[in-house]
């Protein structure tokens, strides 16, 4: 993976030492709460319920065996043992005290990382597939791109102060693990007929209030030319977009008042004024290629012994391979999904110890390589079959190896009202109910992919909307209420989920979703998913079961 | 009834106030009657002249919960129990009387004092 620099490391310690002096000044009583806040949020720290929050940036969800432990070491000395993965594929901790965040900071530039653009009305994390490098289906490694996007972004000072926060996704396989059609910007790199790369464009896609789908704005933008689209894409925000009103300040509020057409024209005439100058220069372009280089894989065969043998013998194993083994582009390796959807667990949940696991298991079976998914889970994206076996009994020792992936308790789940100042519902024990009715691994086999995702409010940060199921947490004359929607995806297919009906009270969500399971068995056909049938048979007979009761 | 509640400003620490002091427990937290309505708003004027030991003190209403008083919102209750996915978390550790109080009362999910504070990120 790619290694800071001197210059990244420098960025790192002056923005720490920049930090402490803050954090001092604030505990002084020099700055007050209004002048520090948008400070400490620059770096990453709100205050919630019950404690400071600190959201450690994980730049396009890559991490090696020592920041993973970096991470361990931070949850076990300044937080109560634990860190939550969010769908921004960056860490929460959740009990950080303000006095401790300065040290916690230099920790975490021990290990090249930092808080920057975790916050604020700026670029922020760049999502990228968290297969990249190791499936087949990519035509180029998307983390090239996410990286020379975050040298170019960090710190950048003309958007740094945006009408509203950005989020850009990058992925280069036609089935997409990014949510790039949800994001502010979804880039999706493609092959010309004469071999040359270019990015299908997508912008003002975007969940909270508004949600939309991106609108495609360049059907083939040349590789070469993409930071200067870039700059012409958030000039252009940053010129039109409303600062007057937080709920329609986002990229996707201006692309639908404008108009996709006219927003791409607009960016076209400002491109032609941008020019060529902020583009990335083959040889920087080079070194970072460099650093994402192919990794040395042996030459095995596709077939494993050690693989089959476990398969055969171990129907838990079986299990495991099945649902959380994925192909790896290379004979004789595979791509293992590491599940932080224990049955019961919290959703992205992960314990200090857990994390050392997975750095240890990267260390010796994974070539130092991590992954974190915006679906809050880990990934190991290179690990022989002859290893898979000793993975995965390593992972189930400590809880890791739920097999559930796309499974109807691989559940997205924001921390809702357990934690976050902004929720107005729970979201994480709607998320343990629903998992606790799916317990049996078979009949969630049986029900197959089906994706449920749970906000604790608007805000969306448990993509509701793009949920197979959708849940959304709200506030009801006082009381914790929940909107169901259907079909809605944030893959290939991305679609913004349908109202079910009324919303429905706390005790009343695990059963109306169990219903709606049930529903979708009695009329699925062959092959179909929950999501195929929904879009079959429309909204009537879930509808009709789940409030069959109330009429 | 009501309470007066803030987050200490070196740790975030949810605190309660008491006779001019910001204690750590809900239990013993100091409770404004109606009567005594004058007596919490300066409490709270006092506490907003604390910028270095709390953040945003904002007076709850409590409703009575079984005998004892609790939080009227849920968000408040949540805040002075800990996080319902680790019950080992938080002062719901603690036990006690007015924890269980806590955990059994029912009411408004919003809080009482803080809504204009959490519509902005």
């Amino acid at each position: 993976m790619y290694q800071y620099d001197a210059i990244d490391k420098d960025i790192l310690a002056d923005r720490s030492a920049e930090f402490r002096g803050q954090v001092a000044r604030r505990l002084a009583g020099e700055l007050n709460e209004d002048q520090f806040k948008p400070l400490r949020l620059r770096n990453g720290l709100y205050l919630q319920l019950h404690a400071y929050m600190l959201r450690v940036a994980i730049p396009y969800g890559s991490l090696n065996p020592a920041q993973l432990r970096k991470l361990a070491w931070i949850a076990r000395t300044y937080d109560k043992g634990y860190g939550h993965f969010t769908t921004r594929t960056n860490l929460q901790f959740h009990w950080i005290k303000l006095a401790d965040a300065p040290d916690i900071m230099d920790h975490l530039a021990s290990v090249d990382m930092h808080a920057i653009q975790t916050s604020g009305n700026c670029v922020r994390n760049v999502t990228a597939d968290p297969y990249a490098g190791a499936t087949a289906e990519e035509i180029d490694d998307p983390r090239v791109w996410a990286e020379a996007m975050r040298q170019w972004s960090t710190v950048h000072p003309e958007f740094s102060w945006l009408p509203r926060k950005f989020k850009i996704a990058v992925t280069a396989a036609p089935k997409d693990r990014t949510a790039a059609k949800v994001h502010d910007i979804g880039l999706v790199l493609k092959r010309a007929r004469d071999g040359s790369l270019g990015f299908e464009v997508m912008v003002g896609g975007g969940l909270g209030r508004m949600p939309y789908i991106a609108s495609t704005i360049r059907e083939f933008l040349p590789v070469n030319r993409l930071f200067s689209y870039l700059e012409a894409i958030l000039r252009v925000y940053n010129r039109h977009g409303r600062r007057d009103n937080i709920h329609k300040a986002r990229i996707k509020v201006l692309v639908a008042t404008l108009g996709a057409e006219e927003f791409a024209r607009q960016v076209e005439a400002e491109w032609e004024k941008v020019g060529t100058g902020p583009d990335l220069p083959d040889t920087e372009l080079a070194r970072i290629r460099g650093a994402f280089a192919p990794k040395t894989f042996g030459t095995l065969s596709p077939r494993s012994d050690a693989f089959e043998t476990a398969r055969a013998g171990q129907p838990a194993f079986a299990r495991f391979a099945r649902n959380n083994l994925k192909p790896h582009k290379v004979p004789g390796y595979g791509i293992v999904e590491v599940s932080l959807k224990g049955i019961g667990e919290t959703p992205g949940d992960a314990s200090a110890e857990q994390m050392e696991v997975v750095a240890d298991l990267a260390e010796r079976y994974g070539q130092n390589d991590i992954r974190v998914t915006h679906e809050q889970n880990l990934v190991l994206p290179h690990v022989k079959l002859d290893d898979v076996p000793a993975v995965w009994a390593a992972l189930d020792a400590v809880g890791l190896a739920t097999p559930n992936m796309n499974l109807v308790s691989d559940i997205i789940a924001c921390p809702g009202l357990d934690y976050c100042a902004l929720a107005n519902a729970r979201a994480i024990p709607v998320a343990q109910h629903i998992a606790e009715k799916f317990r049996d691994p078979e009949r969630a086999e049986r029900v197959g992919e089906l994706k449920i995702k749970i906000s604790g409010c608007i805000n969306a940060c448990g993509h509701h909307h793009v949920g197979h199921i959708g849940i959304l947490g709200v506030d009801k004359k006082g009381e914790e209420f929940y909107q169901l929607t259907l079909g809605g995806s944030g893959a290939e297919d991305a679609a913004v989920g349908q109202a079910l009906g009324p919303a429905l009270p706390y005790d009343r969500v695990a059963d109306a979703v169990d219903t709606l399971v049930e529903v979708y068995l009695r009329e699925r056909k062959d092959g179909e998913r929950f999501l195929d049938t929904f879009r079959r048979t429309g909204v009537a007979p879930f509808k009709e079961a789940v409030y069959a009761d109330a009429n | 009834m009501k309470a007066l509640t803030a987050n200490r400003l070196i740790d975030g620490e949810v605190v309660f106030w008491k006779d001019g002091e910001w204690v750590e427990r809900f239990a013993d937290a100091q409770l404004f009657d109606e009567a005594a309505q004058e007596a919490a708003e300066a409490a709270e004027a006092h506490g907003k002249n604390q910028p270095t030991v709390v953040v945003e003190p904002y007076l709850i209403d409590l409703v009575d919960a079984g005998g004892l008083w609790a939080p009227l919102s849920f968000r408040e209750r949540i805040r002075a129990l800990g996080p319902q996915n680790h019950p080992s978390h938080g002062k719901q550790a603690e036990g006690g009387a007015v924890v269980e109080a806590l955990l059994h009362a029912d009411g408004a999910a919003r809080s009482t004092g803080r809504v204009n504070l959490i519509k902005r990120k």
